[in-house]
């Protein structure tokens, strides 16, 4: 025999609290208020209010055990504790005060003897309290006689009876003596007298609570004989298992009858030691369900809410869900063997407690062993006892155990053996040496409570302990199980013999222990017996604390270990979308997809505990509540079974603002926190850090709201449940991401405007389509822009590259694409079939005239301004130009002609593309600018049809690219925004801006500043745009004007928010001389925010476009300027104080960019 | 005993895990293997179950050490603990239940993936009482025979989609009824064929040596009384 009390010893030291290092500090400091709950088994509604120190007196008529004191009666030392609507007595002497130690508040460690985590005392709801009397008392200031309503009858009416039945029931009457300065006990007098009104309301709910106890029919009046018996379980109608002799049932029932009408029934119950005594050699059949109830705090949670049972069986009444399904499966084999579930009764009583489970708790659903479980709770109490006991079971008593990913029961299996390897390491030893797994075993001991385990009237008794004593019960009698059997385990060397060396221990628990004594009472002792004596003597050292302490320790472990094989089934089981995308880019996607839901929760759940604690310390300033709650915090965590795996419309903005440039917003509402770039380090510690969670998107950017956005939501949630799976969001980047097929991508941009699947897209839709790609670029381009362009490639750094270019006036990539947007408008309402028959026009015609090969397209600006024919901007000029501004219309003329430069820059950088086709494609006639205008008129309803869309965006080189492209690349699934590009904002303010910057703009941009700028900015140039699209529409004959003024409101936001403090540059600047600087300003705020510096790649960059401007391109910003001049006078009237270079600059791009400012102005 | 009839044939152990979906019929089939049995409610395994039966080929003795693992998806996170060295999987799905060749193909792709390499694995459909393939055949494996409920066809999967996968996937293949017995003890006959003799040698595959001092003890061991759960050698 191993020397056990010396593991003991070993063990006691070993479990040392300070060992569970690696915790954070809500699970190392759970808060008071859950401490208490658990203490007293209190819903989650109470807290601790008041408490002070006291005694219990129980008068000498209501005495069973106890210190007997004289005449006085018996005496408890301890603490009162008053929260909301409960009065609890406790001799542990827990403190759950704001100041008390977390040691001091958990104290209560249940040791065998002691009374459990609740020790002895009471928890009396207040509306079981009939009458507080403060009483004169000599050696206490404050005495207070308290009477329950324990005994008096039901009905309230009948007040003779009630007289009548008080003489034979006494009446519960104790007092407690309040022990501290008078103020103290004074303002817990003042808290009590407010609880106390405020039950009042509760008396009737109580009492019909209290009638379904089986109690109150044994401890029932005499002329009550005859009353039915309220549902003690299925044992009533089957039998109870066992046999009643041998458990001795009468006997025990006759105690308890004494016990309880000496100290109380149901809620108004006392405990005293025997209260524990009675529970250790076990409950009597009809008695057990309701001292279960009491015992385990389930009865407050069915006080609270009474109906919920009946009202959510009602509210779900023919309802389907997975969980029904699997409940189902399960019915008829959950205790077969007991007649109760031969039968549709029993059957029916565990599917109807199993399935309303399952609706209140969806987290949990259906697990099965609770089957198994609740089978055996509805032997010994009604269905709404049940429920209400699953639900405290799977909340409280073992929490995990049931849960989807069942964290719990693989945490605690994880504590199991810890406990093994310290109590009984030569076992350990020996178990890891044969390579026997003990969760094996052990596994359904826990998960099942014992009940599949062990002969039922065994597992009863087990039971009957572990809802007094909690969790570390299960481990207690584990322990002693392995004990007992210590030698013969010693000698099983594999998992099968070490299962059967058990199985043969559980079938014979019935005899006895020592069989061979000469001692006839060591012979009378049971093997089950034994192990009682066993487990709770002799692992009295394994208390609740302890398997706290080792729960934190492995709990990460645990954790992560199911993290990774959830992840890892989770993406395997995708489905063939998935195959589109690399196994990185699903790990990722999975990772993002969690961590947003991770984090969101943590968030809501932090700020409504702030809200509370706020809320709280105002109301009533003693609230002795903190912030943390250990169950609370990690709670969405996909270990712990996410409590959801559905995305909603925020958290999906968010997802995709943590990968997508443009998905960032561009106005934040609150300030962005700069440490977001180790967001992809670890979802589940970046919340450690409290500061971080102040924002309501957390420590990412806050992310963009979008019409694009709510239709790729719409797009990719396929079921329409508002939500969207894992599933969903992988299916859908897949078919943006996955193939890099441009048919592909352009095909889904069209259906994701299609609105109602019919193929067309409207006028409307049009002016959507082209406002999602403008809020898709305004950050910039990204991928490879052409296969020669390379330079112009992706990403901050080439932004910084761009800048340079489109330092030359006109030739930003983001002014092009604008250009390009506007081209697409346009030509979108050429081709447009109207929907009248009237109007319709010989489509094949025109577009043969598209095809129609132009060789010289090569080098010709038209192949990228769309219209710029001479002619057909002459139709639009003369039906755009305001009567009274001939400088507007001639402007743009001149801006049209200055456009050749910015082409030539293109067409030298990237001429290959430009093969004759796509030239072609983007030749536009003279007729279709016509037919174009006649599409303006709004009267004429009009669509176009995916061939015509494809056909609009091939036309177009940047549009093609950005569908080849830039859109696929701009879902950074697996690096995300790296700090660069985290950085975003920054840069595509760079980019964009660079409508015209001057040189103070690299210093706004290095200082941060223009984060917020660039995204005030770029969002009014899209409003302004949406308005003027929808002039488009509405006033052809306004656009011109419309156009120019929205663009340079928005440019004069840009600038204004951009760069702070600019006012003293003036128009200088628009000498060349200072262009030169003007652009190297801005080069570095592009190289700065890329790639923080540099100096040599810097200069290298400003080398390289110096040759560019030394090539054919130096003569486009000279033509150029000029061009901006005037916009910059004929522009709008009362543009701005601030007449800062930056801003004519950006008037300058606006009109002179030749792209745009043709479009605009035709 | 068995053994000393069988003395002279070496012995070894082979640890085999089921794995398909809940209430397929992987623990009847252990079940029917094991004790020749059939239980219309069993109930759910909870956990895992551990069994052991012996299976003699004309050259050798195979233990199979059986894992019945639990089916609900939730306790496929504890699979990885049982799977773990184990040379033979029998992954189980209902013919009558479409959704149990999905979760089977899961199984499959993670076992393949996740377990020991050279894992032998059969695919098994049960439940063939329930088709109309099975009432003919399985009458002829005796047990309980058909009732009256199976004579419509409640087959659901074909066997040619299942068999077209396990082939696919190099699985072996079978249909089976637990209930009547019907190529209950060829699926385990036909894996402890498949169990290539290298891998036997070195009983649990990774740790070889200490494995292999283990399987010398089994001989000794468990041959005594205090194994209930050796049974005779199986009808194969
Ligand atoms: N008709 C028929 N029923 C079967 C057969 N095999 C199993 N069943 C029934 O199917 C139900 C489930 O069987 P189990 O063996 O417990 O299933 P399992 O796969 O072990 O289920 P879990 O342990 O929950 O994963 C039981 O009611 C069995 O009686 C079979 O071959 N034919
Ligand atoms: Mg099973």
């Amino acid at each position: 025999m191993l020397n056990l009390s010396s593991f003991v010893q070993r063990a006691q030291q070993l479990l040392d609290p300070t060992q569970g290092l690696n915790l954070t500090d809500s699970d190392k400091n759970p808060s008071k208020a859950s401490l208490f709950q658990n203490q007293f088994r209190l819903p989650a509604s109470q807290h601790p209010l008041f408490e002070i120190t006291a005694e219990l007196t129980i008068p000498p008529s209501n005495i069973t055990q106890g210190d007997k004191n004289g005449d006085r009666g018996y005496h408890y030392a301890g603490k009162l504790h008053l929260s909301e609507s409960y009065l609890c007595f406790s001799t542990t002497p827990s403190s759950f005060l704001q100041s008390a130690s977390t040691s001091t508040a958990s104290a209560f460690t249940g040791q065998t003897h002691g009374g459990g985590p609740s020790g002895n005392g009471f928890s009396f709801p207040l509306c079981s309290i009939r009458r507080v009397e403060r009483l004169h008392s000599q050696n206490f200031q404050f005495a207070l006689a308290i009477t329950t309503w324990n005994g008096v009858p039901q009905e309230p009416g009948k007040d003779k009876d009630a007289t009548k039945d008080k003489r034979e029931t006494r009446e519960q009457r104790i007092t407690i003596q309040l022990a501290g300065p008078r103020v103290s006990c004074e303002r817990f007098c003042d808290g009590l007298k407010k609880g106390l009104r405020g039950a009042v309301g509760s008396v009737g709910r109580l009492r019909k609570v209290v009638a379904e106890c089986y109690s109150e029919y044994l401890l029932r009046p005499e002329d009550k004989k005859n009353a039915t018996p309220p549902d003690a379980g299925l044992g009533m109608l089957f039998r109870y298992p066992g046999d009643p002799k041998k458990l001795r049932d009468r006997a025990k029932m006759r105690l308890w009858a004494e016990y309880l009408r000496d100290n109380g029934r149901n809620v108004t119950l006392i405990r005293q030691p025997t209260f524990h005594k009675l529970i250790r050699v076990g409950l009597p059949n009809r008695l057990r369900g309701e001292i279960w109830e009491l015992t385990s705090g389930s009865v407050y949670l069915r006080l609270e809410n009474p109906t919920l049972y009946a009202d959510t069986l009602a509210k779900f009444s023919g309802q389907e869900s997975l969980a029904i399904d699997e409940i189902e499966k399960d019915l008829n084999r959950s205790l077969p063997e007991y007649p109760g579930f031969q039968s549709e009764e029993g059957i029916g009583r565990l599917r109807r407690v199993l399935t309303a489970y399952s609706w209140v708790n969806p987290d949990v659903g259906y697990c099965q062993a609770m089957n198994i479980v609740v089978a055996a709770l509805l032997i010994y109490m009604s269905e709404s006892q049940a429920f209400f006991l699953l639900s405290a079971l799977c909340d409280r008593l073992v929490p995990g155990y049931y849960s989807t990913t069942m964290y719990g029961t693989l945490l605690d299996q994880k504590v199991f053996e810890s406990c093994v390897e310290k109590t009984m390491p030569i076992l350990w030893e020996h178990l890891v040496k044969s390579d026997v797994q003990l969760s094996v075993v052990s596994l359904p001991w826990f998960l099942s409570l014992y009940v599949n385990s062990m002969p039922l009237v065994f597992a009863f008794r087990v039971l009957d302990v572990f809802f007094v004593e909690g969790p570390k019960v299960l481990f207690q009698v584990g322990l002693a199980i392995l004990r007992i059997n210590g030698e013969e385990l010693l000698d099983a060397t594999d998992d099968g013999a070490f299962i059967s060396v058990l199985k043969a221990y559980f079938a014979r628990l019935d005899e006895s222990a020592h069989p061979k004594s000469e001692n006839p009472k060591l012979r009378a002792v049971t093997r089950f017996q034994e192990l009682m004596v066993v487990a709770f003597k002799e692992f009295s050292g394994i208390t609740h604390s302890s398997i706290m302490e080792l729960r934190l320790k492995n709990k990460d472990a645990v954790l992560n270990n199911i993290e990774s094989f959830a992840k890892r089934t989770a993406i395997r089981n995708l489905g063939p979308d998935s195959k589109l995308l690399s196994t990185e880019e699903l790990a990722s996607l999975y990772d993002r997809f969690y961590g947003v839901l991770y984090e969101r929760q943590q968030r809501d759940h932090i700020i409504k505990q702030q809200e509370h604690a706020r809320r709280s310390k105002s109301s009533r300033p003693r609230a002795t509540e903190v912030v943390s709650n250990e169950e609370g915090v990690e709670k969405g965590r996909v270990g712990l079974g996410p409590s959801t795996s559905l995305m909603d419309y925020d958290a999906f903005r968010e997802f995709l603002a943590g990968m997508a440039k443009w998905a960032i917003s561009d106005s934040p509402t609150t300030p962005r926190l700069d440490s977001f770039a180790e967001k992809d380090r670890g979802f589940y510690n970046s919340f450690r850090k409290s500061d971080v969670l102040m924002s309501p998107w957390g420590a990412g950017p806050e992310p963009a709201d979008h019409e694009f956005l709510q239709r790729l939501f719409r797009k990719w949630d396929v079921d329409s449940t508002s939500a969207l799976t894992l599933q969903n969001v992988v299916t859908g980047l897949a078919r943006i991401k996955g193939k890099r097929d441009i048919m592909g991508t352009i095909t889904y941009f069209f259906e994701l405007h299609d609105d109602n699947g019919d193929g067309k897209v409207d006028r409307e839709g049009i002016l959507r389509m082209s406002e999602a790609l403008l809020f898709l670029t305004r950050r910039g381009l990204e991928g490879d822009l052409s296969p020669s362009n390379s330079t112009l490639a992706l990403n901050g750094l080439s932004d910084g590259v761009n800048s340079p270019q489109g330092d030359i006036p006109g030739q930003s990539l983001n002014e092009r694409f604008l250009g390009s947007v506007s081209a697409f408008i346009r030509r979108c309402f050429e081709y447009a079939d109207p929907d009248h028959p009237n109007n319709h026009y010989s489509g094949p015609a025109d577009r043969g005239e598209i095809e129609e090969s132009d060789d010289d397209q090569l080098a010709n600006p038209d192949a990228f301004a769309i219209g710029d024919d001479d002619d057909s901007e002459d139709d639009l000029l003369e039906m755009d130009s305001p009567p009274g501004s001939p400088k507007a219309a001639k402007r743009s003329d001149t801006s049209s002609n200055q456009a050749p430069p910015s082409l030539q820059l293109n067409s030298s950088t990237a001429p290959s593309t430009l093969n004759s086709d796509a030239s072609d494609r983007r030749r536009v006639s003279r007729a279709q600018s016509e037919k174009a205008n006649i599409a303006l008129d709004p009267s004429n309803p009009l669509h176009i049809t995916l061939p015509t869309f494809r056909m609009v965006v091939l036309a177009d080189e940047l549009l093609e690219q950005f569908f080849e492209s830039s859109f696929p690349a701009s879902f950074h699934i697996t690096g995300g925004l790296t700090s660069s590009s985290s950085q975003t904002p920054t840069s595509a303010l760079t980019t964009f801006s660079s409508l015209g910057m001057g040189a103070g703009r690299a210093v706004g941009a290095a200082l941060g500043g223009g984060s917020a700028a660039g995204g005030a900015g770029v969002p009014a140039g899209g409003r302004g745009l949406r308005g003027v699209l929808d002039n488009i529409v509405t006033d052809g004959m306004r656009v011109a004007a419309e156009v120019r003024r929205r663009m340079e409101e928005a440019q004069k936001e840009l600038e204004k928010n951009a760069l702070p403090g600019q006012k003293g540059e003036d128009d200088e600047d628009e000498d060349e001389d200072e262009a030169i600087p003007g652009f190297e300003g801005r080069m570095t705020a592009g190289r700065s925010s890329a790639t923080y510096g540099g100096d040599a790649e810097r200069r290298s960059v400003r080398s390289s476009d110096r040759d560019l401007l030394a090539g054919a391109d130096a003569e486009a910003s000279d033509v150029n300027l000029p061009g901006a001049d005037e916009a910059e006078t004929g522009g709008s009237s009362g543009r701005q104080e601030r007449g800062d270079s930056a801003s004519t600059r950006s008037g300058n791009s606006g009109t002179g960019g030749k792209v745009v400012g043709v479009e605009f102005d035709g | 005993m068995a053994d000393s009839a069988n003395a002279p044939k070496p012995s070894s152990s082979v640890k085999l895990v089921l794995l398909g979906e809940a209430a397929v019929g992987k623990s009847s089939l252990v079940l029917r293997f094991v004790n020749n049995d059939f239980q219309e409610n069993k109930e759910p395994t909870i956990g895992a179950a551990f069994l052991t039966q012996k299976c003699n080929l004309p050259t050798r003795t195979i233990k199979f050490e059986i894992w019945d693992t639990a089916g609900q998806e939730r306790f496929a996170s504890l699979a990885p603990m049982y799977y773990r060295n184990a040379q033979a999987a029998l992954v189980v799905y209902d013919l009558t239940k479409p959704t149990s060749l999905v979760k089977a193909k899961h199984w499959v792709a993670e076992l393949q993936r996740q377990a020991s390499p050279g894992i032998v694995i059969a695919l098994v459909g049960n439940k063939l009482d329930l088709t109309n393939d099975g009432n003919g055949e399985g009458a002829e494996s005796g047990g309980e025979g058909a009732s009256a409920e199976d004579s419509g066809d409640a087959r659901k999967v074909t066997t040619e989609e299942a068999k077209t996968y396990a082939e696919d996937e190099n699985l072996l293949f079978f249909e089976t009824s637990a209930k009547t017995g019907y190529n209950v003890t060829e699926v385990f006959t036909a894996i402890a064929n498949a169990i290539p003799e290298t891998s036997l040698k070195s009983a649990r595959g990774a740790a070889a040596s200490h494995a292999a001092s283990r399987a010398e003890e089994q001989r000794v061991n468990l041959n005594g009384p205090r194994d209930p759960n050796a049974k005779e050698g199986c009808a194969c």
